[in-house]
Formats: C-alpha cells, sequence, structure tokens
C-alpha cells in the first residue's frame, strides 16, 4: 500500500499555476477538475494576483469529459479567456484527468497559435510530479511555443543574464528575493531578468531570454532543468550556486563568483561588494553593544524544515555570522537523488569547523515526531512553515516561518536572499525573541 | 418463485465473432421464451445491428453527451422477437476514454434498476475486443456480470487474448467477480483446430461448450440484416447455434481458469506450430 504524507511543503506538478501568476500579465488556464487549484491556492498562495486563485480560468471537467475528452471545452474556455481577461500570454496546464484520458492539448493551443493568440501549455497532471519539477517543465514551456518565436532583436548582450533562482509562491518570499538578486547584480554590473514579479520587466523580459550572455541558477536544483535546456537550445552556459545566498558573507561569495564566471570589471564589482559589507556590517556595529548584552537570549540551536536551497542558505548564515549551531536538518523538498550528495556536502562544510548531518524528509508529521523527541535542553529556533507552530509553542522554540504554507502572517516585499534579507532575518528573529518578553 | 436474472458477458479477440455469436444467442434465447437484453459494450456500437435489421440505434453516451442525463428507456430499442439491444457507445476514435464510458453506461443502468424493471431472464455483455483497460474489465467485475464466455477461433492471437483475458478474470475472482463459463470455439472447420483448442481448454482447466463451424450462412443472413437464427431457422448452423444458447441457459457453475503464463504460452503455440507444420509437409509430400 502507498505510504501516506502528513504535511507535504510542497503541491502536485499542476502547482505550476502559480509559476504562470507570477509572470506579470500571463494568465494560467487550467484543464483541470474543480477545486484544485483552491487546494493549491491554499496551499502556496497568498493573494490572486492578477488572474490566480478563485479566479483562473478553469474547465471543471467531470466525467463527460473524461469518456468523450474535454478538448472541445478547454478550447471554449480558453477562447473564452482570451475575450474576458487582458493578458498577454495564457498557459493552459493539465491537471490529473486530462492528463490520464490524454487530451491532445498541443494541438488546442497551436491551433490558437495559428490564429495569431499567444497561448501554450504544458503537462502538469499533478500525479507526475510536484510543483518544483513541473515549475521547470512550465517555464521551458513558455520558452519553447512563445519566447522562441519572439525572441528580441539584437542577438546575445553582453552583461544580460537570466536568474533563475526560486519558484514563485513555493517561496513565498519570491519576489523579495528576486528583486535583491537583481539589485545586487545589477550593482555589478550585469543587468538580470528575473522574469517574474513586480521588480521584472514582464513578458518583453522573457522574449530577452535567449539574448542573455549567461544563465544563473542560484538554488539547490530547481532551475538547473531550465539552464540545461537554454544551454541546449541557444547554448547559453551557465553557473550554478547552489543555495540561496543570505547575508554578507555569502552574498559577497555569490557575487564574486558570477564576476570572475562572467568575467566582469572586477574592480566595478569589489567596489560595490566593498560598499554593501559596509552597509550590512554597519547595521550591526550600531547594534553591537544590544546584540552583545542580549547574546544568551537568543536561542541556541536551530531546526530546519525547509527546502535544499533555504536550507543550506539559512544554515550557513546562522552559523557563520550569527553563531547559532545546527541541531536536526531537514530538508523536505524531495530533492532528487542525483543532487542529494552536494546538498549533504554543503552541509558536511557549513563552515571550517561546522558541519551538520542532513535529512531528506517530506513527512512532515515524521520531522515533527524526530524533533519533539530530541533533547531540547536549550531555546531552540525553527525555522520551518505556519504548520509548524504547534511544535514551536510545545518545545517553547522560536519559529521563523520561511516555508510554506504560511498562514500566520503576511508576505508582500519581503526577501531574505542577499544583504538586505540577511539584515531582515536578524530583524525578524529578534523580533520573535522580543515578543516572548514580558 | 422470483425468477432469476443471468448475467453473461462475451468476450474475446476483436473481430473474432463475438457480436455476430452473442447476437445468435440472444435470438435462440428469445425463441426459448426467455426475456432477453443485449447490452454492446463497444464504441463501435455494433453489437445489436443483426437483431435489428441493420440499423445503428442511439448509444447510451451519445443520449447523454447531448442531454447531460439519460433516461435508461430513452436508449433501450426492441428488436428481433422482442429482445432489448443497448449499444453503451463511446467516443469517437483516438479521444477521450473509452473504458470510463463502459463503466458510466453500465453504472447508469443499475442506479436506475432496469434491470429488475424490465423482468428479464438475460443479459448479454458483448464487450470489446481486447481488454485494454480497466473500464472493459468493468463487466466482469463485482456484482456485474457472473458468467464470462470467450469466443475464439484456433488462430494463436486469439488464444492469446483468450488467455489474457483468462488473467483478468484470475484477478478479480477473489473479490467477486465473474467466473469462466468456457471457450466458445468459432471458426472451426478442420480436426486441428478443434485438437488446438480442447487443448488450450484442458491446460487452462476450462471447458469448450460448443464448436461453431465457420459458415456462409452466417454472411448471408448479416448481409440481410439477420442473425442466422432469424434468417436461416432451419439451417444446420442455428441449430448449433440453439443448442449452444441451451447449454449457456442451463449453464450454473463456472470457475476460475489457471491461464498460463506468458512463457508457458509461448512454448505451447510453439510446440502446435511445429506439429501443424509437420503435419503439412507430410500431407504436401503426399500429394506428390
Ligand atoms: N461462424 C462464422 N461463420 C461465418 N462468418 C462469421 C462467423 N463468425 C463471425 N463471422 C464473421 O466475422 C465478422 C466479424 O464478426 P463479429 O463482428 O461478430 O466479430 P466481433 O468479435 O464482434 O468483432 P469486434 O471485436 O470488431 O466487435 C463478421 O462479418 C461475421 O459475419
Ligand atoms: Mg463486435
Amino acid at each position: 500500500m502507498s505510504k501516506v504524507i502528513e504535511q507535504p511543503r510542497y503541491s502536485c506538478a499542476l502547482g505550476a499555476e502559480q509559476t504562470v501568476v507570477a509572470i506579470r500579465r500571463a494568465v494560467p488556464v487550467l484543464h483541470s477538475g474543480p477545486g484544485c487549484c483552491n487546494k493549491i491556492t491554499s496551499l502556496i498562495g497568498q493573494g490572486e494576483a492578477y488572474a490566480g486563485g478563485s479566479t483562473i480560468p478553469c474547465t471543471n471537467s467531470n466525467e463527460r469529459d473524461v469518456v468523450f475528452g474535454g478538448v472541445d471545452k478547454l478550447r471554449s474556455v480558453v477562447k473564452g479567456a482570451l475575450q474576458v481577461i487582458d493578458a498577454d500570454l495564457y498557459v493552459i496546464l493539465t491537471g490529473c484527468t486530462a492528463s490520464i484520458v490524454g487530451d491532445d492539448i498541443d494541438s488546442v493551443a497551436q491551433e490558437f497559435r495559428s490564429a495569431g493568440k499567444p497561448v501554450v501549455c504544458a503537462e502538469t497532471g499533478g500525479f507526475k510530479t510536484n510543483n518544483y519539477r513541473s515549475h521547470e517543465t512550465v517555464v521551458n514551456a513558455v520558452i519553447d511555443q512563445y519566447v522562441d518565436a519572439h525572441r528580441a532583436e539584437g542577438g546575445v548582450q553582453k552583461g544580460l543574464v537570466n536568474v533563475f533562482a526560486t519558484v514563485p509562491y513555493q517561496d513565498p518570499y519570491w519576489n523579495g528575493n528576486l528583486a535583491e538578486l537583481k539589485r545586487v547584480l545589477d550593482g555589478i554590473g550585469l543587468k538580470a531578468n528575473i522574469l517574474f514579479g513586480q521588480e521584472s520587466g514582464g513578458l518583453p523580459e522573457w522574449k530577452n531570454i535567449p539574448n542573455a550572455e549567461f544563465n544563473i541558477v542560484a538554488s539547490s536544483w530547481v532551475g538547473l532543468g531550465i539552464a540545461e535546456h537554454l544551454k541546449k537550445k541557444y547554448g547559453t552556459p551557465y553557473l550554478h550556486f547552489p543555495y540561496l545566498p543570505v547575508g554578507g558573507l555569502e552574498t559577497s561569495r555569490f557575487l564574486r563568483q558570477v564576476a570572475e564566471f562572467g568575467k566582469l570589471d572586477k574592480k566595478r564589482a569589489e567596489d560595490f561588494i566593498g560598499r554593501e559589507e559596509r552597509k550590512f556590517y554597519s547595521f550591526l556595529e550600531r547594534m553591537a553593544d544590544f546584540l552583545l548584552e542580549f547574546r544568551y537570549g537568543l536561542p541556541r540551536r536551530f531546526y530546519t524544515i525547509l527546502d535544499a536551497s533555504y536550507a543550506v542558505g539559512f544554515a550557513k548564515y546562522l552559523v557563520n555570522e550569527l553563531g547559532i549551531l545546527p541541531a536536526r536538518q531537514f530538508v523536505v523538498d524531495n530533492t532528487p537523488e542525483e543532487f542529494r550528495d552536494e546538498v549533504r556536502g554543503e552541509f558536511a562544510h557549513l563552515s571550517d569547523r561546522r558541519s551538520a548531518p542532513v535529512e531528506f524528509e517530506t513527512d512532515g508529521g515524521v520531522i515533527q515526531q524526530k524533533i519533539r523527541e530530541d533533547e531540547n535542553k536549550t531555546r531552540a529556533l525553527i525555522l520551518g512553515s505556519g504548520w509548524d507552530r504547534d511544535l514551536a509553542k510545545d518545545l517553547n522554540a522560536d519559529l521563523l516561518i520561511l516555508s510554506v504554507p504560511v498562514e500566520y502572517r503576511l508576505v508582500l516585499n519581503c526577501g531574505y536572499a542577499g544583504y538586505n534579507g540577511g539584515l531582515r532575518v536578524i530583524e525578524d528573529l529578534y523580533d520573535r525573541v522580543l515578543g516572548t518578553y514580558r | 418463485m422470483a425468477k432469476k436474472l443471468k448475467q453473461i458477458a462475451i468476450y474475446g479477440k476483436g473481430g473474432i465473432g463475438k457480436s455476430t455469436t452473442t447476437s445468435n444467442i440472444s435470438a435462440a434465447l428469445s425463441k426459448m421464451g426467455y426475456k432477453v437484453m443485449q447490452f454492446g459494450c463497444d464504441p463501435k456500437s455494433d453489437s445489436t445491428n443483426t437483431l435489428r435489421k441493420g440499423e445503428y440505434i442511439p448509444t447510451v453516451l451519445d443520449t447523454l453527451r447531448e442531454k447531460g442525463s439519460v433516461k435508461a428507456n430513452e436508449v433501450i430499442f426492441e428488436g428481433f422477437n422482442g429482445i432489448y439491444c443497448v449499444e453503451a457507445g463511446g467516443p469517437a476514435p483516438g479521444v477521450g476514454c473509452a473504458g470510463r464510458g463502459i463503466i458510466t453506461a453500465v453504472q447508469l443502468f443499475r442506479q436506475q434498476k432496469v434491470f429488475e424493471d424490465l423482468d428479464l431472464d438475460f443479459i448479454i455483455y458483448d464487450v470489446l475486443g481486447d481488454v485494454v483497460c480497466g473500464g472493459f474489465a468493468m463487466p466482469i467485475r463485482e456484482g456485474i456480470a457472473e458468467h464470462v464466455f470467450t469466443v475464439s477461433s484456433s488462430d494463436f492471437m486469439s488464444v492469446y487474448a483468450a488467455n489474457n483475458l483468462f488473467k483478468g478474470i484470475q484477478k478479480y475472482s477473489n473479490s467477486g467477480g465473474a467466473l469462466l463459463g468456457g471457450i466458445i470455439a468459432n471458426s472451426i472447420n478442420h480436426q486441428y483446430s478443434k485438437d488446438i483448442i480442447d487443448d488450450f481448454a484442458a491446460q487452462t482447466k476450462t471447458q469448450v461448450v460448443e464448436y461453431v463451424p465457420r459458415s456462409v450462412t452466417v454472411t448471408q443472413c448479416e448481409l440481410q440484416g439477420k442473425t442466422t437464427i432469424e434468417g436461416a431457422p432451419d439451417s444446420e448452423q442455428a441449430k448449433i447455434y440453439t443448442r449452444l444458447a441451451e447449454k449457456i441457459a442451463a449453464h450454473e457453475v463456472s470457475h476460475t481458469p489457471s491461464p498460463l503464463s506468458t512463457t508457458d504460452l509461448r512454448q505451447w503455440a510453439s510446440k502446435w506450430s511445429k506439429q501443424i507444420l509437420a503435419a503439412e509437409s507430410r500431407s504436401i509430400a503426399g500429394a506428390c
């Protein structure tokens, strides 16, 4: 019998609808049963954005669409969406039923494209995989079926890069993270396409994807499938930085690797890095008295219940810059086998002296049980999701909600990547701790 | 005493003669005085044609598609001698899920309790050639048919299909599914064909219910849109179909077959092809 997974921290493949929602003026069109998208957005969404959540066009397919195929209904829903929703790109995504029945969605998308409409499609039947994987599927589908035909003129541009760093909404802080990565990459002399969110240039930016000088994957593994695809398709080389850079040390390391890979003007890059570091550490210096006096009030150990990119990025920052030590580390994104050794390697070398074993576990219930059974003698910090609130309460631990479902906080432009993100971590951490004082 | 409804499913390789055989069984049973429904479970929806002068009837699923709901009496049509004819229908070739269509159509009938209301003695399901997915196994699953008969010639492909069906029956046999009544051997005009099918029945621990020869009478009647029972009631072929129907009416207990494994089946087939080859070269040599 198949095993029940309690509280998985990601969604089914159809969750990639959120990838589309995050592209400015793009709209997902779901060919799925009614309710799928509500379930998904309640797990990995906050805010419906332009046409997400319960406003997504959907075929609401039923038994009749199974027996006779749902292609006709899909066609009429796309037609309706084109009339009713003002957008620049429509992305058809299949749910389980349509994928099992084998509806020929390609030909539907093709029909609309032949009529000059920007319609693309991707197979995201829920049973196929999860939303990390299907994020790549959807991005690649947009590249193949839309970007390729509308490639911006001018060929490869010096200094233009595409950044693949987070999965929108699966990473609740995706918008803030991408904005900060763009800021620092632009700072060292690049022009960064971040493709998603308010700070991106929307679809004109997508049309420029093939013109990038190189691509940057700042993530443990998600996004490599896109960078590989672009390498094959357009010959674009890519740099893989295997976690989310958080704080002074790691962001500088990240930028230096990028500068070297892209053979950027070294002085310009170092000037920027120097300026940013001075700013970053000046805030800490200003608080030195407080931070020193308060050091015993901080949690001493941290538990991680995060995806691989966040887990490594936060562990490095907490260990190396804040002096908090790793307790048990759980990576919850169902990291594909071929990338696990690299994640283990990162945890083995968190710093020169510190390492931590890491466990790959997708079952939130199992993880919480293991943490409960741990010693828990000293005050702990839990890096997890809204679902870990009861656990934190029971252990008198501080909880930083970094993963979906967020539930108990509102996210606007907050991000934890980069120099600014590092400061934000400290603010939020002290906020939790000070909040427990009377 | 309330009479007991007997539900029978006929399976077999595509084109082997299921619909022809089923329609003749239905016709013969009805002439014997039984109330019969023939339920075509095939998207081609041609199962009951020879019961209705070659006419196609609106199918359950077409009606469902057009109207959104179906009342059973809208899709039951009377054919030869008052036989109730139903065609499940299905999607256009290449789209949708025909298997789900069969499930939908059969469930729709069961929910409406039509079978009880019509006071039937027999329902015979004529199921599409190859059991390609779960939907086509519907009639052998719990609570639908209780007896399965397979129509097979002595061709190996047909025997393979029968063996696959036996695997399906075996699989569902523990959960109240239908059991095997036996093999209806069709197009058996030679002794070696009879030997092959007899051997296969012995190997798989089942029986051959009847040997039906290939006969031009069947073709002639079909061309007039009739079963042999209707079109040539006094023919030798009609007598055979009647005898088959009588055996089915009398049939009470079915069994779980013992299908051959894929390797055993291949070995079995190659043993037979060697024998046939040897026999043929002997007869060619004899003719010289
Ligand atoms: N015993 C027979 N003698 C002569 N012709 C036969 C005999 N049995 C079947 N046929 C002919 O073989 C053809 C196929 O038969 P039929 O349509 O009954 O097969 P089927 O198994 O129902 O096919 P399908 O799987 O396509 O539904 C028909 O033209 C039918 O007349
Ligand atoms: Mg037939």
